[in-house]
């Protein structure tokens, strides 16, 4: 897969701490980028760097195979975490007004938000002011703000906070949607669920390094336990007994007892599975077979705690 | 980022503030109210002119007495009682009491005035006058002139002084000082006016951007240096349309009630601009108020004043702009911006005291250097314009001012990019120092 964005040993001191020393990571074209890390851990200024709000003091970032230029405003649109919009315009015209200063004619800019009101049902919002609306209303114009000019690289930094369910929900959809229709993703969260839900790749950044980054899937297949859990219909006991001999098969948890018939098997490689699996379907009707995978949060804060 | 967004910035300012109810409001107000105050400060001075003022005489002499004559709002009385009881109790609407010596012929100090308020110079001029001219009346008499009065009505000769102003290319103008002291007052309270009002509005801007937090989805699209410029020419535009309407009204109204009530005046005003002379039948007080209506309609003068009036408040204005959108950008509310107002509110200040001496000697070594220097110039350049000022002053001043702003702006671009995403603290200027140096 080609790169849209490379960040290449980005460092940023400000006067008493550095934000980001020596980070670097490559974004996949198509691809929705978590960027994950604790409060304070230099997220939000790679992507004020990113946005080109705030230089760094060394390294690169490469759009497109291209050294970042001013013109790139226009190929990103970002939703910052502090959002906010002038309380005194009319929701309308604001818009407008941001898709101007993101390059899109006015007469462009109306045709679009006019589509983005009907899909969401709010035309009638277009002549009220900003004041009169409510932060989940208010909310959703940023969204569509950010959006409006179609660009290749989407960058919103903790999206869900501040979101109701229904209203983060709809946000997952449109983001993934987008994603669909060719752009690229890069979100910053602490929320791990979401990372799970629609990220394919990720970026654990802990106090201003980079400590982790990756695919998903690498990342999980790399953190695997190698605990593999196996749902049958049989004699539990007489399996238990079998496999015991080859295979270390871990002491019941509670949840045996709850009666759903399963048993967990350590293997110590991989290629181990296929013999498993064949032995297993020998003696009893399986119902699932899975590793146990660590959730991303359980690799977040081992990450975090220093213990990879 | 390709295009500079600055226009499109400005017309946002422009727009939202010009389509304010406030806007409005104080544009139709403030020449109304400007006129209502005019008219009511009249109307109380003629009031306070028009009173009697009855002074009571106890003449020791005898001779001063008879021959004092009312004269304006000034009335004599001879007192019915003595002093020590008049002092213990005022007679009613008295307003003061004025005792000769038996020899006031000979001793000039015989006379004293007793005032039961504050007395004016005009008033103790008045009766020194009188008392001067009865007793060198009387001390004429006694030379036994023959045919004394037709005499004295023969030279008696009241002159008025007509004051003209030799320009740079020679040619003389008739001035007028009380107009130019008036416009001198106008103008420069005007700049200071103006740019201390509009200044506080760009950094009220600012500031409402900033609790808005709307300013880091902005900065994602535009650089904070075209914010700033973007903000501080669209309000600029904002004041020069409530200028031009102010001026049109003034023009209109002005013209409309000059024309009512002076029409005689204006035809002598324009044939004066025109190179006529003086109409020799005129008396002095019309003579003066026709010479004022001549500077006022003289296109020129004006267009000097007017311009000087522009260039200047866009000068003044764009330098203090630059200082108050960078103090906003470092606070998070308005109560914390009083510190950091100060090296903008004392040079405005200043200037502001300094513009009353400059009314007065206008061409004074004080006048001369704060005209130059660029935190001042505006309110003290046009505090002397209309006095006639060298070009080569004006063409120093100006470039100076201009030179200032440019490198203010660059200066307060610097603080504004750093303090616009500083949140929860109260800067020092300290602070606003290192701000200036960060790499960005």
């Amino acid at each position: 897969m080609e790169d849209i964005l490379k960040v290449e040993h980005v460092t940023k001191r400000f006067a008493n701490h550095t934000a980001l020393d020596d980070v670097s990571l490559t974004v996949p074209r198509g691809s929705v980028y978590g960027l994950l890390g604790p409060n304070g851990a230099g997220k939000s200024t790679l992507i004020r760097i990113i946005n080109r709000i705030t230089a760094p003091d060394s390294g690169k970032v490469w759009l497109n195979g291209r050294e970042l230029a001013p013109e790139d405003v226009y190929r990103i649109g970002y939703l910052p975490e502090e959002r906010g919009l002038y309380k005194q315009m009319k929701v309308g015209e604001q818009a407008i007004y941001f898709a101007q200063l993101k390059g899109l004619s006015r007469r462009e800019a109306t045709v679009r938000l006019r589509q983005w009101f009907q899909k969401f049902g709010i035309e009638y919002w277009w002549d009220k002011k900003v004041s009169e609306l409510s932060k989940g209303m208010a909310q959703k114009v940023q969204f569509i703000v950010t959006v409006l000019h179609e660009p290749e690289l989407l960058i919103f930094d903790e999206p869900f906070s501040g979101f109701d369910p229904i209203n983060a929900n709809l946000l997952k959809e449109e983001i993934l949607g987008l994603r669909d229709k060719g752009a690229t993703v890069i979100f910053s969260t602490h929320n791990m669920a979401s990372v799970e839900e629609i990220c394919d790749h990720i970026t654990l950044i802990n106090k201003s390094h980079n400590i982790l980054s990756g695919s998903l899937e690498a990342i999980r297949h790399e953190h695997g336990t190698g605990i593999f859990e196996v749902e049958f219909r049989g004699d539990r006991e007489a399996l238990r007994r079998q496999l015991d001999a080859r295979y270390t098969v871990l002491a019941d948890s509670e949840e045996a007892e709850a009666g759903r018939n399963t048993l967990k098997i350590h293997l110590e490689h991989h290629e181990a599975i296929h013999a498993l699996v064949a032995e297993l379907n020998d003696t009893v009707e399986i119902r699932s077979f899975r590793e146990i995978i660590p959730s991303m949060n359980d690799i977040f804060i081992k990450a975090v705690a220093g213990q990879l | 980022m390709g295009k500079s967004k600055i226009g499109l910035i400005a017309r946002r300012e422009f727009n939202e503030r010009v389509r304010k109810k406030s806007f409005i409001i104080t544009t139709i107000l403030t020449p109304l109210l400007m006129v209502g105050a005019m008219v009511l400060m009249a109307w109380l001075m003629t009031r306070e002119n028009d009173r009697d003022k009855e002074i009571l005489v106890i003449d020791r002499s005898g001779i001063i007495a008879p021959q004092l004559t009312d004269e304006g709002t000034l009335r004599y009385r001879i007192a019915d009682r003595t002093l020590d009881e008049m002092r213990q109790e005022a007679p009613a609407g008295a307003y003061g009491i004025l005792i000769i010596g038996e020899d006031i012929m000979t001793d000039p100090r015989a006379a004293s005035l007793y005032t039961y308020e504050s007395s004016t110079v005009d008033i103790e001029k008045a009766v020194a006058d009188q008392i001067r001219r009865i007793v060198e009346d009387r001390k004429l008499k006694s030379y036994d002139i023959e045919n004394l009065d037709e005499i004295l009505a023969a030279i008696d000769s009241p002159i008025a002084l007509q004051t003209k102003t030799i320009t740079e290319t020679g040619e003389t103008q008739d001035s007028s000082s009380i107009l130019s002291m008036a416009s001198a007052y106008l103008f420069g309270l005007l700049i200071y006016m103006f740019v201390f009002m509009y200044g506080t509005m760009v950094m009220q801007g600012v500031i409402e951007e900033k609790s808005n937090k709307v300013l880091e989805v902005m900065v994602s699209s535009v650089r904070p240096f075209e914010l700033m410029m973007g903000k501080i020419l669209g309000i600029a535009s904002v004041a020069l349309t409530q200028l031009l309407i102010w001026v049109a009204f003034i023009t209109i109204v002005g013209g409309a009630a000059v024309n009512y009530f002076a029409g005689d005046l204006m035809q002598a005003a324009g044939a004066m601009n025109a190179g006529a002379a003086m109409p020799m039948d005129m008396d002095p007080d019309t003579m003066d108020q026709a010479v004022m209506l001549s500077r006022l309609t003289d296109v020129r003068y004006m267009l000097t004043l007017v311009g000087g009036f522009t260039v200047y408040f866009i000068g003044g204005y764009l330098l203090y702009a630059a200082m108050f959108a960078a103090v906003g950008s470092a606070v998070d509310n308005e109560k914390d911006t009083q510190n950091l107002q100060l090296p903008i509110t004392i040079p405005l200040l200043l200037a502001f005291f300094v513009m009353f001496n400059a009314m007065k000697d206008p061409n004074g070594p004080l006048a001369f250097w704060f005209s130059l220097i660029p935190f001042t110039s505006p309110v003290i350049m046009m505090a002397r314009l209309p006095y006639g000022v060298p070009w080569w002053e004006v063409g120093v001043s100006v470039a100076l001012l201009y030179l200032t702003f440019i490198g203010m702006v660059w200066l307060a671009g610097k603080i504004y990019r750093v303090g616009i995403f500083m949140y929860g603290k109260k800067p020092s200027f300290s602070e606003l120092f290192k701000w200036m140096k960060y790499k960005y």
